[in-house]
């Protein structure tokens, strides 16, 4: 019990000494009637994800269409949270979860040193994934990108008075009007603040704290917020949940800074101790086939790798925006950092 | 001489007590002591390396912002005392001894508004006060043509917060007060009035003064709530930009996990809300006002008189602000598209009640599991606060009354803090209780035994000793004549106690947010998911629902004649 | 050999003993009566008896075994016994008739037997017609004897009773003290009864015995106990007496404090030096003039004077300041202040050892 109890603590003292086993990225696999059908005896598939729930439901939904009598169960959380879960589950012995997807690179980084995914690659991902966007030994692979953008009400306030750029957000005329997400909850708040603390420096972080800014924890809420009308205008949060409320007919326009405007890739993986391995291995594979990404594009307005994949109209393309990556293998020494930094010029 | 033994044969009693009162300590012990020795166990240990050290405790007095969130959470629970006490005396005082109209009706009013969760009142409270889209400001722009940057209320604010948990911390107040007021006796109001006291002087120098500890009381106790709770402020603290103890605990579980530092951070939690407790029981316990159960003629009414108009409209405007108005926008956002869309035909809507009844896969399984746990811990709790109250009361064991401080303790163990405790004791796989429901039950089993126990145990020092002797004395042993006897004399208390650890239990958030799993999910956690996805219409959708249930499940379990029983006429 | 034996019963709560090694033997049949003030240790005896209590030394023995000893204690339940509350403690969720059934029923009886008994001890208290009524709907005295009815029905070897007439008014008190006795000789029990009123005692008991302080002081026949009290305690709680203190005199006289020479019919004056003479108030002949006795008489003041309807109640203040207490018929009238000779006569006069 105590060996166990303190192996739970080895989770908690964070990133610990890593063992990972580098091998060669497993031969690519495709969707065979065998796998199919090993899938639909296990009839079911649980996905613990950080995707925006109503593009997540969608998803399921589609892949229920598609194989039916396999089940979707469906898990949401901010990213530290399904984290937190994740590593909570593991380290108790806990095996709830077959595939899993949050929006922090660092995550994956991590459940790789811990041997916890099992290295698989679609035939898709091998095909048309830029090298640089799947891990090379096959763990993981980038399942959706989203920028972490500015927006602003456009009934709320005049596209000349809409800021250009993060200096401008200092200016007293914003001060009230701002929303902004969580990096202790959100992976895509956590990136951009790392990129944009590196990037202007914490002193802006600072000037930007005596805003008297609305926080929220994860970065699907700031859009909500505006499209309630609560903020006229959002500091960070999901492109994409902006898209579709601008689909939805809201009046929100996106800003892309000068500056550049922060990236946050989402990768997948299927884990070693998935309780139903064939139907994660069909649903891994299904995640980056073109139906999917379509979907997570046309509905879900996320960003996706597939080159197949066709962007709706009025939408800016990723070539068309000066994009703001960040190297998580940096920032993972820096979490603590930047959350107590945070605390200090939030509050929170 | 024959031996004792072979007497005891002649009949089957043989006594179960004392393997009782073991298996009950067992049980007690293991669900109390064993989450706090894990909590002191962490405390003293390194989040960084592992090892014993001191540094948590010293972080706990260096960290500003450790400190900072304790002072906000010790004023934010002073502000909540001091408003329900200010707000509820009064309108106690007006239902208990005024001949306002309605007053059974306000008094029920009240008491279901124990049944809101908390937390589902501070969201409600975000869709009518939020400062830009919130319902009264919108309305209150509108009709003085103000431009948007106007507002007249914002819940997310320190004064906001103290406002929304006050609404639900009052009843507290309000029904300790107005019990005191129905038992002062009359007779010592008339004894200050025959030697010429005034109706204010008595008022004033009787009534008050008699009902002092009653609201002292309840105050302590309004301030133990909002300072243990969780949702209210995770709500609507953190938007404003600001940490109560509470959250800060809540985020030292964010990655990478502080555990040592929460365990620590959670120590002071305990003390004040220990010594709070003892404040208020040296309050209760002070002789002279025990007297309070006197049976002597009914209380005095004070005429109001041209005064009506004022106390109905006071009464109103507090009833208005927490019971209509949050459920009025809790109903609006259910049925309409966003927060802010003014209600008519073409925005009402059924597509929140869609999503969540049949798109959000998590609803059915939260459901079931809410509802399982409800069932199961409110019968669990009622089963031991039964027999540990029969045991306390009855002081047939030595040792009996330790079995009764167990069984408070936990109220003195604030709902995170517990779920901290719990993590710490059942993650790992000896237990394999995390990620199963078990894991819950034995939090909300914790966590609503006292209230559990203080209602039985007030119930049992009702019923007679001697008409459990009377059973043991013919023939029936301890356990059968708790169940022939005692039982039965109790049922109007069991199914009350009964029904609020259920109620209790579904409105759970602080220590289940710790220890949910995706197998285990409950309504309250994927309420508050979906507010941090900011998805209001689903969660008054699933506010409804809750609500609705508990109510249902509440009548239901005082309507069925087995458990209701109407012919009881306890003159004994 | 006795049906119920206490030997040396000691029970204490903490550092305060409450009966201290009460020695007791009640033989098959007997009603007996532990008479005492409050706080004597006679309801503690009778919980012991009951098994509610665990004894801290000695032994309660019923038929020659042992069912209280410092090593054990049989459980109420299994000793067969029944008793009957101060507060009767009828069950209000129960009728009448489920109330007398419940011991029957615990006993495995079948349904009819347990009817055709209910019914009989029903009917024999005079409840029958009651037997559909919850105890919420009935007068004190028909409790009383639902109380009783319950107790009888499940023929207990030993038949307890806790004051179980303190909460009754004074004429049913009196009625219920008949039903008792005529109840106890109809089905013969072995019964205690603990009171703590004298009248009570003396209408339902065969032995009476009257404890003091955790102790027994006395116990015999109503008759003994009055006619013949062996110590100060029990001549003073059994009727009212005078005890006239002072100190031996000669073998059957006493020399009281207010120089007079008591000469005592009964009792012992065999006491070291110390002892006290009683003599009841009624036994006291009073007069206006002096009576013409030369021994164990008297001259006094009347001090106070009441009218009582069938006699007159006197208190006359006699040499060295004792007060005397006396009844006469109410043709005697004697004004307050003036002299009177009393009459203390020898066979009356009870000398108590101290």
């Amino acid at each position: 019990m105590w060996k166990k109890a303190l192996s739970a603590a080895l989770f908690a003292s964070g990133l610990a000494v890593s063992s990972a086993a580098f091998a060669e990225a497993p031969a690519p696999y495709q969707i065979t009637p065998e796998l199919e059908a090993a899938a639909k005896a296990e009839g079911k598939v649980v996905f613990y994800t950080a995707t925006d729930v109503a593009v997540a439901e969608k998803l399921a939904e589609q892949f229920k269409t598609k194989y039916p009598g396999i089940d979707v169960q469906v898990e949401r959380a901010g990213s530290e949270r399904v984290f937190q879960r994740i590593g909570q589950e593991y380290s108790t012995g806990i095996y709830n979860a077959d595939v899993i997807e949050t929006s922090d690179a660092v995550h994956f980084e991590y459940f790789k040193r811990q041997g916890w995914l099992t290295p698989m690659v679609p035939q898709e991902v091998a095909d048309k994934w830029p090298a640089d966007e799947r891990d090379p030994d096959g763990n993981f692979a980038a399942y959706r990108a989203h920028l972490s953008v500015l927006a602003y009400r456009s009934d709320l306030m005049k596209e000349e008075e809409a800021p250009k750029t993060w200096e401008d957000l200092l200016d007293p005329r914003f001060k009230d009007k701002m929303v902004k997400a969580h990096p202790g909850y959100s992976g895509t708040v956590m990136t951009s603040t790392f990129v944009l603390s590196q990037l202007l420096g914490w002193e802006y972080f600072e000037k930007l704290g005596k805003q008297n800014i609305m926080q929220v924890q994860s970065s699907t809420e700031p859009p909500k917020k505006l499209a309630q009308g609560e903020r006229a205008l959002e500091v960070d949060g999901n492109e994409y949940n902006v898209f579709r409320l601008i689909d939805e007919g809201k009046p929100i326009k996106i800003i892309y800074p000068d500056e550049g405007t922060p990236l946050a890739v989402g990768n997948a993986a299927v884990l070693k101790q998935a309780p139903h391995p064939n139907a994660a291995k069909l649903f891994y594979a299904y995640l980056f086939s073109l139906d999917a990404q379509q979907l997570n594009s046309d509905f879900g307005g996320l960003r996706s790798f597939h080159p197949d994949v066709k962007e709706k109209e009025g939408r800016t393309p990723l070539s068309k925006i000066k994009i703001l990556h960040s190297d998580p293998a940096k920032l993972e020494p820096e979490i603590q950092t930047i959350k107590s930094n945070y605390e200090k010029y939030f509050g929170t | 001489m024959t031996s004792i033994a072979q007497v005891q044969g002649r009949r089957s009693g043989i006594d179960l007590s004392w393997p009782t009162f073991a298996l009950l300590s067992l049980i007690l012990s293991v669900l109390v002591l064993l989450p706090l020795f894990w909590l002191a166990f962490y405390s003293f240990r390194s989040d960084t390396g592992g090892g014993a050290t001191l540094d948590n405790f010293i972080a706990l007095v260096a960290d500003p912002t450790l400190l900072r969130a304790y002072g906000l959470a010790i004023a934010m629970a002073l502000g909540v005392g001091l408003l329900s006490c200010v707000v509820a005396t009064p309108m106690a005082w007006l239902v208990a001894r005024t001949d306002l109209p309605g007053r059974r009706i306000i008094r029920m009013l009240v008491t279901a508004s124990f049944v809101t969760p908390p937390f589902l009142g501070a969201i409600a409270y975000e869709i009518l006060a939020a400062p830009n889209s919130g319902l009264v400001n919108i309305i209150y722009r509108s009709v003085f043509r103000l431009d948007s940057s106007q507002y007249l209320v914002n819940i997310y604010t320190f004064g906001g917060l103290i406002f929304a948990i006050a609404c639900f911390t009052f009843p507290y107040v309000f029904t300790l007060v107005a019990n005191a007021l129905d038992k002062v006796p009359s007779d010592l109001e008339d004894a200050s009035s025959i030697l010429g006291g005034k109706s204010m002087t008595t008022l004033r120098k009787v009534t008050i003064p008699l009902v002092l500890p009653a609201m002292l009381a309840g105050t302590l106790i309004a301030i133990l709530q909002a300072l243990t709770m969780f949702g209210s402020p995770a709500i609507l603290a953190l938007p404003a930009g600001f940490h109560v103890i509470t959250t800060k605990i809540w985020s030292l579980f964010q990655f990478p996990p502080r555990l040592g530092l929460a365990a620590a951070a959670a120590l002071p939690l305990l003390i004040i809300t220990i010594i709070l407790l003892r404040a208020q029981k040296s309050i209760l316990g002070r002789k002279g006002y025990t007297v309070l159960g006197g049976k002597s003629g009914t209380p005095r009414v004070t005429e109001l008189g041209r005064w009506k108009w004022a106390a109905i409209l006071f009464v109103f405007s507090i009833l208005s602000l927490t019971i209509l108005l949050p459920y009025l926008a809790i109903l609006k956002t259910a049925f309409t598209g966003t927060v802010g869309d003014p209600i008519n035909l073409s925005t009402l809507t059924l597509s929140h009640w869609r999503f969540v009844l049949f798109e959000f896969s998590a609803t059915q399984l939260a459901l079931r599991n809410t509802f399982l746990l409800g069932f199961l811990t409110a019968t669990a709790v009622t089963a031991i606060a039964l027999i540990v109250s029969y045991l306390v009361t009855r002081r047939s064991v030595p040792g009996s009354r330790f079995l009764g401080v167990l069984a408070t303790a936990p109220v003195a163990i604030p709902g995170i803090v517990l779920g901290v405790g719990l993590f710490l004791s059942y993650a790992n796989p000896t237990f394999q209780l995390y990620g199963t429901i078990w894991i819950l039950l034995i939090a909300f089993m914790t966590i609503e035994l006292p209230a559990g126990y203080q209602q039985m145990s007030s119930a049992f020092s009702g019923v007679h000793p001697e008409l459990e002797e009377a059973g043991r004395i013919m023939g029936a042993s301890r356990l059968r004549t708790l169940w022939d006897i005692t039982a039965p004399l109790l049922r109007t208390s069991v199914v009350a106690a009964w029904c609020f650890v259920f109620v209790g239990t579904i409105r759970e958030l602080s220590a289940t947010i710790l220890l949910t799993t995706a197998n285990t999910k409950l309504v309250s956690v994927i309420i508050y998911d979906l507010n941090e996805s900011g998805d209001l219409g689903a969660i008054c959708v699933l506010g409804i629902i809750l609500l609705a249930a508990s109510f249902a499940v509440v009548f239901v379990a005082n309507r069925v004649p087995v458990l209701g029983g109407s012919q009881m006429n306890a003159r004994g | 050999m006795a049906f119920l034996e206490l030997d040396g019963l000691t029970k204490s709560y903490g550092s305060l003993t409450v009966v201290k090694g009460v020695n007791l033997s009640v033989d098959q049949g007997k009603l007996v009566c532990l008479l005492g003030p409050s706080g004597c240790g006679k309801t503690t005896t009778l919980r012991l008896i009951a098994g509610f209590a665990p004894a801290n030394g000695g032994e309660i023995r019923v038929g020659g075994k042992v069912v209280s000893s410092s090593r054990g204690t049989v459980p109420p339940e299994a000793r067969n016994m029944s008793m009957i509350f101060q507060s009767y403690a009828l069950w209000p969720h129960m009728t009448v008739f489920e109330n007398v059934a419940y011991g029957l029923k615990l006993r495995r009886m079948p349904q009819s037997q347990v009817t055709e008994l209910v019914r009989t001890i029903l009917t024999a208290t005079q409840l029958i017609q009651l037997a559909d009524r919850y105890p919420g709907e009935l007068s004190g005295g028909q409790q009383q004897r639902v109380s009783l009815a319950r107790a009888l029905v499940i023929k207990p070897e030993i038949l307890l009773l806790d004051e179980p007439l303190s909460n009754l008014d004074a004429n049913l008190r009196e009625e219920m003290r008949f039903e008792i006795r005529r109840l106890h000789d109809e089905f013969r029990y072995t019964t205690v009864y603990v009171t703590h009123d004298q009248a009570e005692a003396m209408t339902t008991a065969d032995i009476i015995v009257v404890m003091n302080d955790g102790r027994i002081e006395q116990s015999g026949s109503p008759e003994d106990i009055y006619e013949r009290p062996a110590t100060e305690f029990v001549a003073r709680f059994i009727g009212g007496t005078n005890i006239l203190s002072g100190t031996r005199n000669d073998k059957e006289s006493v020399l009281c404090q207010s120089g007079l020479v008591l000469r005592c019919g009964n009792g012992t004056a065999d006491g070291t030096t110390k002892t006290a003479v009683s003599i009841r108030h009624h036994d006291i002949e009073l007069s206006t003039k002096p009576n013409g006795a030369n021994t164990n008489t008297t001259i006094g003041t009347v001090t106070r004077q009441i009218y009582l309807g069938s006699h007159r109640d006197y208190l006359v203040s006699i040499a060295g300041g004792e007060m005397v207490r006396t009844v006469a018929p109410v043709n005697v009238a004697i004004p307050v202040g003036q002299e009177v000779w009393l009459h203390f006569p020898p066979e009356k006069c009870r000398a108590l050892a101290q």
